[in-house]
């Protein structure tokens, strides 16, 4: 179990002196506006705005309210994608 | 949204300018170099509970990172340090408002940092929503008309007059007229044209006729003028009776292309590193590799040439991914078609292999139905499929290579970016035998509406029709487009 966190952590390291964590971020970033994701996320947050229009709306309100509906409408398709390139490049790297 | 900061980060940047959150963001948000990679790769976790988040934050006053999962709060009440940086996104928190604050100033430094580090990582520039600046800002206000554009809009289709027998011509401008990226450059008024008000410009014409289709009405246009015109550059098109769409449409290529370069378009345009760069090169120009290999050395000597349409033979292949697959297979020369090697100085037997070394915006492909021969001409109706979505990437010429040596390189990360899908948006059609014979297309407006235009005719239709029809001309587009990391 510590060892598991151990491992995550060394890889995730590892993601992130590469840049690949970034270039990951960045293709998942273009796959959900692609699919329309951000833009139901921004409807998301206007409707939320306006439901409180009376009181005043912070970062974290909105994060809370939004979050579940918007992790819920990502397409299945992206996270296989995503999960699969992530997988095979973590593979295909060698030990340093 | 009020990009002013609030009066505590104004104090802070008082007292300490930008500095504190220039470093922050340089090392830790958006890594602008190797060194800051390291740092962040070993430094980012919180420095309470050890863990990489939730949502790691780093105090502005004393770099004291922390997660926001209760000990960045604890670290900003004990030290009474008010201002800490969201590390994912680089968004300053203020205790004291108790909400992400946004600076005006801060946010360009991030802009920068951002476009510092895509570069550094080969990534394109990211995507940034369109803001207006203050002269389209007051346009906007000065312009109080606004025209709502729905999914179902049927703006932009107008039929086309018959000028006797043009209809060749009529499918090609309704062809142009639906190219999303050359919309987008008319209708933003990108062409400058040096000889204004001159009626001698093929792009001034154009540019009149996108008004033409935008302007709302629905009557049947007449192009009487943009005919002549071409007429007067392309000598061999001149005359009514019937063309053939493909030249038509490679020859009013050329004449815009001519138009836009011939110093009519200003220095915006020129040659860069010889190929040109008008707004005809940058949407249909790809460039073709051609590899001959000696079959006795095996040495292979590579030539690359721009191409605005791909001629597929169509006898045999029943799909447009079979005729391109023929298309891109390497094929013996023979003992008839001797090559001179440079490598045996000599007259050797060789293989030649086409693919694509890049790919154009629109990508056309022409089905070569017609036939002309010494002995017959003659019209092959054979039904060729073809997919709305395609995938360019088996024809391109770094994926043969790549299938030559046996690695696959679509997950390596250098490849991850590595798109070439492409959607189709408008078909031509040739209806009737050689000689008595109708043209028509298909045009997509807006994603996923088709509309049959023929001549002053325009009806709905549906993508099983367009699909299932005997297509001559097909248009693709590519399906994601790439940002130029321009950095000013
Ligand atoms: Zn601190
Ligand atoms: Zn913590
Ligand atoms: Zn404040
Ligand atoms: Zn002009
Ligand atoms: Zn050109
Ligand atoms: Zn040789």
């Amino acid at each position: 179990m510590v060892n598991m966190t151990v491992n995550n952590t060394i890889a995730h390291q590892r993601l992130i002196l590469s840049g690949d964590r970034e270039r990951f971020k960045e293709l998942l970033r273009r796959r959900l506006i692609e699919c329309g994701w951000r833009d139901q996320v921004r409807v998301l947050c206007r409707d939320a705005v306006k439901e409180n229009e009376s009181s005043n709306v912070t970062f974290d309100g909105l994060v809370s309210k939004v979050t579940p509906r918007a992790r819920a409408l990502v397409p299945d398709t992206v996270k296989k994608e995503l999960l699969q390139k992530i997988k095979t490049h973590l593979l295909t790297q060698k030990e340093p | 949204m009020n990009d002013n900061g609030c009066i505590h980060l104004n104090n802070f940047k008082a007292a300490k300018g930008t500095n504190p959150y220039k470093i922050v963001h340089a090392f830790f948000v958006s890594c602008t170099s190797f060194e800051a990679r390291r740092y962040k790769a070993t430094s980012c976790l919180c420095f309470t509970c050890g863990q990489p988040g939730p949502r790691m934050h780093s105090c502005l006053h004393c770099i004291y990172f922390a997660c926001y999962g209760g000990h960045i709060q604890e670290h900003s009440k004990s030290k009474k340090h008010f201002l800490y940086v969201d590390l994912s996104y680089g968004n300053i928190f203020c205790g004291q408002c108790q909400d992400y604050i946004y600076d005006r100033e801060l946010t360009e430094i991030a802009m920068a940092h951002k476009l510092k580090q895509a570069k550094s990582l080969g990534i394109s520039m990211p995507f940034m929503p369109w803001l207006p600046n203050s002269n389209e800002a007051m346009a906007l206000r000065r312009l109080r008309k606004r025209r709502l554009i729905s999914v179902h809009t049927t703006i932009g289709l107008r039929g086309l007059q018959n000028l006797g027998s043009t209809c060749f011509m009529n499918c090609i401008v309704q062809t142009l007229i639906h190219t999303p990226l050359l919309r987008d450059y008319f209708l933003g008024e990108k062409h400058k044209c040096k000889a204004q008000g001159s009626s001698k410009c093929l792009v001034c014409e154009v540019s009149k006729l996108f008004q033409e289709f935008y302007s709302g009405a629905k009557t049947p246009l007449t192009l009487h003028r943009l005919l002549h015109l071409i007429w007067t550059h392309a000598r061999h098109l001149a005359g009514y009776e019937q063309q053939d769409a493909h030249e038509f449409f490679i020859a009013t290529l050329d004449v815009l292309h001519r138009h836009c370069m011939n110093g009519v378009e200003g220095n915006v345009e020129k040659p860069e590193n010889g190929r040109c760069n008008c707004i005809i090169d940058q949407i249909f120009t790809g460039g073709l590799q051609s590899d001959v290999v000696c079959t006795s050395c095996s040495g292979v000597s590579t030539t690359i040439d721009p191409f605005w349409d791909i001629s597929l033979d169509v006898a045999g292949p029943g799909s447009l991914q079979a005729c391109l697959e023929r298309f891109t297979r390497a094929e013996h020369l023979g003992s008839a078609a001797k090559i001179k090697c440079s490598n045996c100085r000599a007259y050797r037997e060789s293989t030649k292999q086409l693919t694509l070394e890049t790919l154009p915006i629109v990508a056309s492909f022409h089905l070569k139905r017609f036939e002309h021969s010494s002995q017959i001409d003659r019209k092959i109706s054979a039904f060729v499929s073809f997919p709305a979505e395609l995938d360019m990437t088996p024809f391109m010429s770094s994926h043969r290579r790549a299938v030559d040596v046996g690695v696959d390189n679509n997950n390596a990360p250098e490849g991850l970016f590595e798109d070439n899908r492409y959607s189709l948006f408008a078909v031509v059609n040739h209806l009737g035998s050689l000689d008595a014979g109708h043209y028509t297309a298909y045009v997509r407006q807006m994603k996923g509406n088709w509309f049959k235009c023929d001549d002053h005719m325009i009806t709905r239709a549906s993508l099983r029709e367009v699909l299932d029809s005997e297509g001559y001309l097909l248009f693709y587009h590519k399906t994601v487009l790439e940002y130029d990391c321009e950095v000013s």
